[in-house]
């Protein structure tokens, strides 16, 4: 071999050399992973790999296709790692991350945890990366600008709205000859409107007229339903705006505590049973309001096209007003991204995904069960079977003012007093005076 | 009475406590029966009602989709290994500190037994907080031995192991001492053999404690490739899992319990033997 001849090779070897070391470097460069702390489950077997968003169904399915989506899709060589753990402790885990210093770069949290949160210091206002994304915050819904939004800036991505409803069973109205002329069904309007109809409901059908779940640990129910009958009293549990004192003996909290206490005695509400008994027995026809939320929409629809269901005709309202106010309790999901999760890198891959997640805000409420937080999508979702219904959750829905600690405390504390009323453990004068010393108890604590 | 080969006719006392015995097991066994039931059923039909449980119709789809998980096998490994980790170190800590306590003596010796008995009374719950803190400046969450550490500082442990020493008779050590033997002899060739129901008592009791180990896992292990099998399988739970998907929440109770029941069907007479022993000491 000639000098010339064994230079080149040597040259050419080192470029070959040099060409796949930084190659190889920048492909390493190039791939940004970001974390994705969410509640939601798991769906492998259905959803593995799937990216058919637009065929996915349920909370679970829709996330995980987005996600597998994105990954396969997105331009930016961005991988999104979902950090999935059970919606009971996903916020005592959380906390408990934070705490560590383990910090996912985006996280799940619903608007009435975000106090908390912002109290703590580890979520801040996104407004700006918000911008960056290309996010228009003046197309969030109204219930869903208020529940992401602290000492005026926006401190999440709202990804929904979720709001409480009455399920009607629209045969047993018409057995009780409790439907219009068009054969809708009368909501009532007063609390004596109701129990009229529930008298009704229950002479001519022998059925209760509410089936909630009130037992195996539910305390969601009674506490919305609680809430939303405070709310349409215009009416709170502090005493005053720094929400530091409850008072559970206002007459706004009594005539709430009364509705339960007087739909129990008469035999007008399910007794003892858990979610899935209630959700169950309303299928089974054993019921012909079903208090549970927007997300039980599509489930009710499919129950009711069955040849063989007993729930002949559904339809679906906004927990009633049965008082003075239009209003309903709401919550939010939305998407954080907690302090100390970030680099610069992880920071603009997490704006271009969470882009994404609202260019597909849609899909989720579609699929998902929930409302869309963009007013811009509202027509299109009030095309959706029933959505029609329920749409004025995202202008009436009412959530605690975030100054408000501990919300999941009080929800505990409230469903399950409401709960001791429905089951006949308590009466609602007692039950009244439990939940002020709790809550007091709560309050105390720093 | 005798019948035949050492069949005993059964007395009125021996027929009531048979009687008594066998309501209890069925009153045991119902709920479990029933979670297997339950697991074989399709989750659209426990959507609407949990009755008829031995009905058709019945499936096994909710035990593919755990299969399905691709991380499931990973959290079973995860599992054993705490498991298995957290027993044999806390069978060496408790029974070196039992005998250490029963058999010798050292400055300090009564402040430090009543130091780790009075762990007895402090509940877990008190002592999360910094615990977690101070794993988490030791860089040890996500890691296996983040997971088997806090668990190791066992008082149950040392208490019956030092109470089982107490029983076995000095005179035992004190004549292989005349034959020279070494403190440390005595204890691995002489003493320890002799607590091997105790061990095994405490054995099965830490495997099981660790195995079925929710809250710390929780709240240590937040990589999903780290999570034991009860934090993955709970995190794969919808949100409404207990009205929507009951079939698949008992699936998942059956497939965690089922490596603890195989283990006990290969051991089942050496469990027995060690619980018995255990308790007769």
């Amino acid at each position: 071999m000639t000098m010339t001849k064994l230079k080149s090779t040597l040259a050419a070897g080192a470029l070959a050399v040099a060409t796949l070391a930084t190659g190889g470097a920048a492909l390493a460069q190039q791939k940004t992973e970001i974390t994705f702390a969410r509640f939601f489950g798991a769906c492998d077997a259905d959803y593995g790999t799937s990216q058919d968003y637009q065929k996915a169904r349920g909370e679970c399915g829709v996330i995980t296709t987005l996600v597998n989506h994105f990954n396969a899709t997105n331009k930016d060589n961005i991988v999104v790692k979902p950090q999935i753990i059970e919606w009971g402790p996903y916020y005592q885990q959380l906390t408990a991350r934070i705490a560590a210093r383990d910090v996912p770069t985006i996280a799940v949290m619903h608007t009435s945890q975000i106090g908390d949160f912002v109290r703590a210091r580890v979520v801040e206002p996104i407004e700006d990366d918000l911008k960056a994304a290309g996010i228009d915050i003046n197309d969030f819904t109204l219930h869903a600008r208020t529940g992401v939004t602290l000492n005026g800036k926006v401190h999440a991505l709202p990804w929904d709205t979720h709001a409480w409803l009455w399920h009607m069973n629209v045969g047993l109205f018409k057995q009780a000859g409790l439907v219009d002329a068009a054969g809708k069904p009368i909501v009532p309007k007063t609390v004596d409107e109701l129990m009229q109809q529930a008298r009704l409901i229950k002479e001519k059908t022998g059925k209760p007229y509410f089936v909630m779940a009130s037992a195996g640990g539910d305390v969601g129910s009674g506490a919305r339903s609680f809430w939303t009958m405070m709310y349409t009293q215009s009416a709170s549990i502090f005493r005053d705006q720094n929400f530091d004192k409850a008072d559970f003996n206002s007459p706004a909290a009594k005539n709430a505590f009364e509705v339960f206490e007087r739909l129990s005695k008469e035999g007008y509400i399910t007794k003892g049973i858990d979610g899935a008994g209630a959700l169950g027995g309303f299928i089974g026809g054993n019921g012909a309001v079903l208090l549970t939320g927007t997300w039980r929409i599509d489930d009710m629809i499919a129950a009711a096209a069955r040849p063989e269901s007993a729930l002949k005709e559904y339809t679906a309202r906004i927990f009633s007003n049965l008082f003075r106010e239009d209003a309903v309790w709401a919550d939010n999901h939305s998407w954080v991204m907690p302090r100390g999760g970030t680099t610069p890198q992880t920071r603009k891959a997490a704006q271009v995904f969470l882009k994404y997640l609202w260019d597909h805000n849609f899909d989720w409420a579609r699929g998902g069960g929930h409302l869309p937080i963009r007013n811009s999508l509202m027509a299109e979702y009030a095309k959706l079977p029933e959505r029609s219904n329920v749409m004025r959750v995202t202008e009436i829905g009412r959530s605690l003012p975030h100054d408000v600690r501990r919300q999941f405390g009080f929800q505990s504390l409230i469903g399950e007093e409401v709960n001791n009323i429905i089951n006949g453990n308590k009466l609602a004068a007692q039950a009244m005076k439990d939940a002020q010393e709790r809550a007091d108890q709560l309050l105390s604590r720093r | 009475m005798i019948l035949g080969r050492g069949v005993k006719k059964l007395d009125l006392v021996d027929m009531l406590l048979l009687a008594a015995l066998v309501g209890l097991a069925i009153v045991w066994v119902a709920p479990i029966v029933w979670v297997v039931g339950l697991a074989f059923k399709p989750n659209e039909v426990l959507m609407r009602t949990t009755g008829g449980v031995f009905a058709p119709p019945f499936t096994t789809k909710n035990f593919t989709d755990i299969l399905a998980t691709s991380a499931v096998f990973g959290w079973m490994l995860n599992s054993f290994i705490v498991s298995i980790g957290q027993t044999f170190l806390t069978l060496a800590i408790s029974t070196l500190a039992g005998y250490g306590f029963a058999r010798t003596d050292f400055p300090g010796k009564r402040i430090a037994f009543v130091l780790v008995i009075a762990g007895l009374a402090v509940p877990e719950q008190a002592i999360i907080v910094p615990l977690h803190t101070m794993f988490a400046e030791a860089h040890l969450h996500n890691t296996y031995l983040g997971l088997i550490a806090p668990r190791l500082a066992f008082p149950f442990g040392v208490f019956l192991m030092y109470q089982y020493f107490k029983g076995v008779p000095r005179e035992i050590e004190e004549a292989a001492m005349l034959d020279n033997a070494s403190r440390l002899r005595i204890f691995f060739r002489i003493v320890l053999p002799l607590t091997v129901p105790a061990q095994a008592t405490l054995g099965i009791y830490t495997f099981l404690h660790a195995w079925n180990e929710y809250f710390w896992p929780l709240v240590s292990a937040t990589k999903p490739e780290m999570y034991t099998l009860t934090i993955g399988l709970a995190a794969t739970q919808t949100n409404f899992a207990q009205t929507e998907g009951i079939g698949f929440l008992m699936a998942q109770a059956v497939f965690a319990g089922l490596p603890i029941l195989i283990l006990y069907l290969f051991f089942q007479r050496h469990i027995v033997t060690a619980v018995a022993g255990g308790a007769a000491k």
